[in-house]
């Protein structure tokens, strides 16, 4: 009993506890040219934003921690939105009743766009949800977030405001 | 029994990740032999940071191995409350989860007191999830009449893999190991030894195995497919198998119902047999150890109204099972199930 | 360990470690697999009647914990 228990725990902690692959800096790269369609039918195109500073952010109604982050970053809009400050909310759920049902105990001020085909997110190379990335006025993605903690609200404030006291 | 029961509240830290809520359920538990069972519990979740998860339950019930030999002796009805509690942590480093827990669960002839902890690992991008764990348990059975206190140690590691495959794919496999040292004979069941009724002998020692592999597959039409399989084998020869299948349907927004019928098969153990002749070194009467086949069909249903109701807040649920059960040994059981999940800020 | 016992365990093992390299999901793509139908145990009922089962049974456990979900991060 003895071995065998040692043996799993060997290879399950060779496992758990291996590297992660390793995570590249943040290195500094375009934002990809491409078009939000928004949920009341309009379109927003990624090079019409240069300019402003621009914030993308993926969610979904079934990612649990996005019911924290949608209104805390609904709530950044609403303080920044007058300072150049621009939001998409991008869902990538693949019926719109579902993100429907989730802006209903949701309710916003910023834009929410949607993504059902995943197209947008292929775009933004995303790997978790949900996923933040900070644009900078040349178009230049300066922050990638991979999900939501208790400190991301205030790294989000402290981000934008850097980037929005940049010249253009 | 208590380890799985501890597995099962670690499982349910993880996956309930960032959702607060408390889980009310009771249940009604009653089968051929006169046991008749009320058990309310609770389960109670709340994230105390985006990283940290306290998982506690609590409930009361009567279903062991001594109820069902209480009823025989005593078929006026014999209260053998059994209270249980337990509690873990759980806590995120990048990918993984690390819980540490225990339960304590106290009857009138049983004490159980177990302490586990768990890692578990998101691999290639939360496709592939790999879990170990380990946990020990300190166990007081008490005889009957006599009240006299033995022991029991238990041993228990486990590991499993979890792979999503497709949008709508996604299987376990998992292995578990335990190790059973002490008094494991059933105190209240008696077997015929030259005619003679008399208390069963165990051996003290016992090693089980228990491999699972299980799927879910996202049908169309919002339906779900559930096949749980398992094979036991321990070194009292007794093995099992086990298959379980399962259908539910989202009816709208607010409807979950299903169904699962399970198929089990036991054989016996090497020392079972109907009666006993000469000085056999073990014997037993215990039901559990004798070779049987049990089929059980269960219903659920689960209602997610879209609004507050029953002055419960918005997103809170209403769910309601039953299940048949019964086996080739004559033993047929009803369980009723309702419960009550309330999210909680 | 029973012999069937470890060809599954052994196959799983393999599978898992060859999966690691390769994505299959995108993390977008989880909203089946974060269906409630689609966790392993995840109701309140389970532990319930996994402890009725094996006060009435032989066997015991083999099943496993966690992953799959919405994997959110």
């Amino acid at each position: 009993m003895i071995r065998y228990s040692t043996a799993i725990l060997l290879l399950a902690s060779t496992l758990l506890f291996s590297a992660s692959p390793a995570m590249a800096k943040d290195k500094t790269k375009a934002a990809p040219d491409v078009t939000f369609s928004t949920l009341d039918g309009k379109t927003v195109r990624m090079a019409d934003l240069k300019g402003k500073v621009v914030l993308v952010d993926f969610w979904a109604s079934w990612c649990i921690p996005c019911r924290k982050s949608f209104p805390e970053i609904d709530a950044l809009n609403k303080e920044l939105a007058s300072k150049g400050l621009v939001v998409l909310a991008v869902t990538v759920d693949e019926e719109r009743k579902n993100a429907d049902m989730f802006l209903e105990k949701f309710p916003h001020t910023m834009t929410v766009a949607i993504d059902s085909k995943g197209t947008l997110a292929e775009a933004f190379k995303v790997n978790a949800m949900p996923s933040t990335m900070i644009v900078d006025r040349t178009g230049q993605i300066r922050y990638s977030h991979k999900g939501y903690t208790d400190k991301a609200l205030g790294e989000f404030r402290a981000q934008v405001l850097e980037l929005l006291a940049e010249a253009d | 029994m208590a380890l799985t029961s501890v597995v099962l509240v670690v499982a349910a830290a993880g996956y309930n990740w960032a959702q607060n809520q408390l889980d009310l359920s009771f249940h009604a538990f009653q089968d051929k032999r006169g046991v008749t069972v009320l058990s309310p519990d609770a389960d109670f979740s709340k994230d105390f940071s985006d990283r940290t998860n306290l998982k506690v339950k609590f409930g009361v019930d009567s279903i062991s191995a001594a109820s069902n030999s209480c009823a025989r002796c005593h078929p006026d009805g014999a209260n053998n409350g059994r209270v249980v509690g337990s509690a873990s942590v759980t806590r995120k480093y990048g990918d993984s989860k690390v819980t540490v827990g225990g339960e304590f669960s106290k009857e009138m002839f049983y004490t159980a007191t177990t302490g586990l902890a768990s890692i578990s690992r998101d691999l290639n991008n939360a496709n592939t999830t790999v879990a170990a764990g380990f946990a020990f348990s300190l166990n007081q059975p008490v005889l009957h009449p006599s009240r006299q206190t033995e022991s029991q140690r238990s041993m228990d590691t486990y590991v499993s893999l979890t792979q999503s495959w497709t949008k709508g794919t996604v299987t376990q496999f998992g292995y578990e190991l335990n190790q059973i040292n002490g008094y494991q004979t059933n105190p209240f069941l008696r077997t015929s030894v030259n005619s003679v009724l008399t208390t069963g002998n165990s051996p003290d020692a016992r090693t089980r195995h228990a491999v699972s592999a299980r799927l879910r597959q996202a049908l169309p039409a919002e339906t779900f497919l559930e096949v749980d399989y398992r094979r036991y084998h321990d070194n009292w020869s007794l093995n099992s198998s086990t298959l379980a299948l399962g259908l539910s349907h989202h009816f709208g927004d607010t409807i979950v119902a299903g169904g699962t019928y399970r198929y089990y098969t036991q054989t016996g153990t090497y020392f079972y047999k109907p009666s006993y002749t000469g000085s056999p070194t073990y014997f037993t009467g215990d039901f559990r150890l004798f070779p049987f086949d049990a089929g059980s069909v269960t219903g659920h249903i689960e209602l997610t109204p879209k609004g507050p109701f029953l002055n419960m807040p918005a997103g809170s649920s209403l769910t309601l099972e039953y299940e048949r059960y019964r086996s080739t040994t004559g033993f047929v059981a009803g369980i009723f199930t309702g419960g009550i999940r309330i999210p909680l800020k | 360990m029973p012999r069937v016992g470890r060809v599954i365990f052994a196959l799983a093992v393999v599978a898992g470690l060859a999966s690691a390299g390769c994505a299959t999901v995108k993390p977008w793509q989880r909203g089946l697999l974060a269906d409630s139908c689609m966790v392993f145990d995840s109701s309140a009922e389970t532990s319930y009647m996994t402890h009725w089962q094996e006060a009435r049974e032989g066997s015991m456990g083999g099943f496993g914990v966690q992953g799959g979900g919405c994997g959110c991060k």
